[in-house]
């Protein structure tokens, strides 16, 4: 008797597993599903005016796009500006975060115990919550007003203090899922604290630092409050970091209050997302190529 | 010698974090403080008028303190059920497989679209079946609100939360396999509670985001100065009403408004007080 | 050495100055201009910390905020525009409103279309029985502040109820974010009306409602009912409002927009060649290249009193004493306020799809 009890419940765990599995793959299916609807709006309203001339040329005025649409045309010009812009301003923030992200986070792994390393792992999360328009207020008093002048370097304070959160803590994390021994056998073959970091740690979390580099990458790349207050906007392609710079966000916001111009946010975004497929296709790969 | 510096910057880097939030906090203490002098800090918190006329001006944080937390709490709500399979799917069942891959960049995409964009596709698609749905007759509101939140925080949680659910090593599970557990047993078991840790941090990273996302809540929520009672009405978060006003705010105004920024800096540090607590029960066990 | 002037402000006139800052930028290569439109009140604030070259503002200082500036800032208008009420109803393809209507709708006065009110100013239209969605703007904004300032003028309920103001505290209605929000909800909301931008509502060619002026006609916003409501006796610092004005042809919600300076150039930071330049800038944007730009995209260009009134302003400014300004101080025009407006920029490229300018009644 009790081996059929024993039997009738394998039997219901196994069915269980299977619904378990069924509701995994579906849920995760669904969740597909906003971002499939999203790239559908974004391709067939931003194809029209997606051409070369969106990468070499800068933003049009009101009039060309006005001009254009009384005669059918697609409206000229294209996001040069911003695209620099972004990469410019993106740019800076990167080269600041990863380093002190990433120490950050290495530190806060090693000292779990520490009041200190605590309290800092907590103020992190806090930053995390922060509105992107105060963010940009802060950078705004920081850099903007000492500065006299809005530019490039403000925007990427804004964005640096953005991303850090995101960096530290998924460092972090990562770090402290890695097994003691691997640290440990490190040292105890003599190697120095900081090549057992450089060599052994960091290249065993690099899955999961990667990741929250590149979320961080790609949420900063869409924000348009905190640029608004600090690198202000460029009809021009401007490469100068203590000037007023465009961003492919703030185009789109200019793009969105210009009755002329609403139908090129669609281009815009569409370019963007084009941008951030690519930086995730090739962080996959270099991700595969470099994990232990 | 090296080891001696490189711990020295390690220790550097942290300390500039801890400056960095002191930082933040004194410049907003700072520009609030009209406000708070001017009503209290608990009159400033609870008071659900909003009156920016020049001459009957009054500032109250309580309806906004209200939307923030109701938007932010029901999109998490909203995201777990598909943020959790994903993680599933990409990190346990399906992992170093193509079709993780792809399933992972898809949701990863949705973490780099446009907060406008996001505003965009919630007026011209969401807009018109929340209406339908009878939710309310002008399709703004709460409900719109929060469901765009959720769309937008599935990737923070569930990106993570993969990764760390990748990270156990596979002997830990083989251990449980070869007890007879079934896989999802072995997930419910072992997998979820040694990742908890990283779950939970990947969920607060998350609920972080839903709770400063601006452009695309300001679009969809209604912008009205009431407090909100349910999923029908309309609303404001802090942080919109911030971007909506700042523009053209000044003076006690400006005040009231970085100090809802203050507020709001001061309830995501109780939330995460909550959650580190929470996170703690979890790595004891 | 190339010069490069920042401004920032109001959302309103950034298609307008978007363009003239390009001409401008094309004939005197080595020159930028950059604009950021982040709301006037960013504007001014960024102007007090000089952080910017000069902002825009839809509503001139208050005495707080001149008191606030540290020095004196003159106001330099740039072009005019007005405020439309824009609708969406079947079947309906004339509206004739009051101030007085307007307000009440907007307080939620008169809820329905087919009230009585409305059927007396407007005889000859049938409505339908359908719910009034009054849209408003959420956030601040100059073209509120006209807009408010008009009803205040022409409904004193209004006045006691909501003031003026660049945000009101709205009793009625859904609110919308900028321009485009508004004008959304209301092309897609049967039985909407909304307070819009004349620019964009010329250019998106919306349907709107003719008001009915201090004159006692009825109106339609374009670039000479506009234009009309400056044919006024205009103060020495172009600090006025445009609404209610007692021109026949005036539109009575019509607006200025300026730039604002400061009237001395030498604070810290700022540069005497900034300084020619900008001011040179000035004089090209009230210029007639300038304003003949204006009229392509529906901005509404000075009428020649203004424009002549503004060359004054501009040539108050100086560095550490010295002139600035190589026009000269024009002779102020003494126009009988009836004549037929002048405007300084030719209307031959407008796109608007001209109807009738004035309904007589």
């Amino acid at each position: 008797m009790s081996d059929r009890v024993k039997f009738s419940n394998v039997k219901k765990r196994a069915a269980k597993d299977k619904i378990v599995f069924g509701l995994v793959c579906l849920f995760s299916f669904l969740a597909m599903i906003p971002l499939f609807l999203i790239i559908w709006e974004v391709v067939s309203k931003g194809y029209k005016n997606f051409n070369w001339r969106l990468f070499t040329q800068v933003a049009p005025s009101s009039m060309d796009a006005l001009l254009a649409k009384m005669s059918g045309e697609p409206i000229p010009g294209g996001i040069l500006n911003g695209i620099t812009g972004t990469i410019l301003i993106v740019g800076m923030a990167v080269l600041f975060t990863i380093p002190l992200g990433l120490f950050v986070g290495i530190y806060l792994s090693e000292h779990p115990e520490n009041k200190f390393a605590r309290t800092v792992s907590y103020l992190t999360d806090l930053l995390q919550g922060m509105p992107s328009i105060v963010i940009g207020i802060i950078a705004y008093i920081w850099v903007v007003k000492p500065l006299r002048s809005y530019s490039a370097l403000a925007g990427s304070v804004a964005l640096t203090i953005m991303m850090l959160p995101m960096v530290v803590r998924s460092t972090e994390e990562t770090l402290k899922m890695l097994p003691r021994t691997l640290k440990e056998s490190g040292l105890a073959l003599g190697a120095s604290y900081t090549s057992v970091v450089f060599r052994v740690i960091l290249p065993s979390g690099f899955g999961g630092i990667f990741t929250g580099i590149l979320l961080a990458v790609s949420r900063v790349m869409g924000e348009t409050a905190p640029l608004m207050l600090t690198a202000l906007g460029a009809a021009v392609v401007n490469w100068n970091i203590l000037k007023p710079t465009s961003a492919i966000p703030l185009l789109i916001w200019d793009f969105y209050n210009d009755p002329n111009l609403v139908d090129i946010i669609w281009s815009a975004s569409l370019l963007l997302l084009i941008v951030i497929f690519l930086l995730n296709w090739i962080a996959k790969i270099v991700a595969r190529r470099w994990k232990i | 010698m090296k080891d001696k510096i490189f711990k020295g910057l390690l220790f550097a880097a942290a300390l500039a974090i801890l400056l960095l939030t002191a930082g933040v906090i004194y410049v907003l203490v700072k520009q609030s403080l009209d406000v708070f002098h001017e009503y209290g800090v608990f009159g400033f918190i609870f008071n659900a008028e909003w009156d920016p006329r020049p001459e009957t001006e009054e500032y109250g944080a309580w309806s906004f303190i209200i939307g923030t937390l109701f938007t932010a709490f029901f999109a998490l709500l909203l995201c777990i059920p598909f943020s959790l399979p994903v993680a599933l799917f990409n990190g346990e069942y399906f992992k170093g497989y193509k079709i993780s891959s792809f399933v992972s960049s898809v949701v990863d995409l949705l973490a780099g679209i446009p907060s406008i964009v996001y505003g965009l596709w919630g007026f011209y698609t969401l807009r018109p079946i929340v209406i339908q749905l009878g939710v309310n007759a002008q399709g703004f509101g709460i409900f719109l609100a929060s469901i765009v939140l959720a769309v937008m925080i599935i990737p923070y949680a569930s990106s993570l939360s993969a990764e760390f659910l990748s990270m156990i090593p596979d002997t830990v599970k083989e251990g449980a396999y070869s007890l007879g557990a079934t896989r999802a047993e072995t997930i419910r078991h072992v997998s979820l509670p040694m990742a908890s840790s990283g779950i939970v941090a990947a969920y607060i990273l998350a609920l972080g985001r839903a709770l400063g996302e601006t452009m695309a809540v300001t679009m969809l929520i209604g912008n009205t100065t009431n407090v909100p009672t349910s999923l029908r009405d309309t609303g404001n978060t802090m942080a919109s009403v911030i971007a909506n006003q700042f523009g053209e705010a000044d003076g006690l105004k400006l005040s009231a408004l970085i100090g809802i920024g203050l507020l709001l800096f001061l309830i995501t540090a109780v939330i995460n007080l909550i959650a580190k607590f929470i996170m703690k029960k979890l790595s004891v066990r | 050495m190339g010069v490069t002037l920042s401004g920032a402000g109001a959302t309103f006139p950034y298609p307008f100055y978007s363009i003239v800052f390009r001409d401008y930028m094309r004939k005197n290569p080595g020159v930028r201009v950059n604009y950021g439109a982040i709301g006037s009140g960013g504007g001014i604030r960024s102007l007090r910390d000089k952080s910017v070259d000069f902002a825009a503002s839809d509503a001139f200082l208050n005495e707080k905020e001149t008191a606030s500036m540290g020095a004196e800032v003159v106001h330099i208008p740039t072009c005019m525009g007005g405020v439309v009420l824009s609708y969406t109803l079947s079947g309906v393809d004339s509206l004739r409103l009051t101030g007085e209507l307007i307000a009440d709708i907007f307080m939620g006065k008169i809820t329905r279309w087919n009230d009585p009110r409305l059927a007396a100013e407007n005889p000859n239209v049938r409505f339908p029985d359908l719910e009034i969605t009054p849209v408003y703007r959420s956030d601040g904004s100059g073209t509120t502040f006209v807009f408010s300032e008009y009803l205040n003028k022409v409904s004193p309920e209004w006045n006691r109820e909501m003031g003026t103001g660049k945000a009101l505290k709205w009793k009625a209605g859904l609110a919308a974010k900028g321009n485009p929000g508004v004008a959304s909800i209301v092309q897609l909301t049967e039985g909407a009306i909304g307070y819009v931008g004349s620019e964009y509502a010329l250019t998106l060619q919306m349907p709107s409602a003719l008001l009915k002026n201090k004159a006692g006609n009825y109106v339609k916003a374009t670039l000479e009912t506009i234009s009309a409501a400056a044919e006024t006796d205009l103060s020495d610092d172009m600090k006025l409002t445009l609404t209610d004005m007692p021109h026949p042809h005036a539109y009575p919600i019509s607006m200025l927009t300026w730039l604002l300076v400061y009237e001395d150039q030498t604070y810290c930071g700022h540069s005497r060649q900034e300084a020619e330049v900008l001011v040179d800038l000035l004089n090209y944007i009230i210029g007639p290249d300038g304003q003949k730009l204006a009229a392509q995209v529906n901005y509404v260009p000075l009428p020649l009193r203004a424009v002549q009134k503004t060359q004054r302003i501009i040539n108050r400014i100086h560095f550490a004493g010295e002139k600035l300004s190589t026009a000269p101080d024009p002779e102020i025009a003494i126009v009988n306020v009836l004549s037929e407006t002048e405007t300084v920029g030719d209307h031959e490229k407008t796109v608007l799809h001209e109807k009738s300018l004035v309904d007589e009644r």
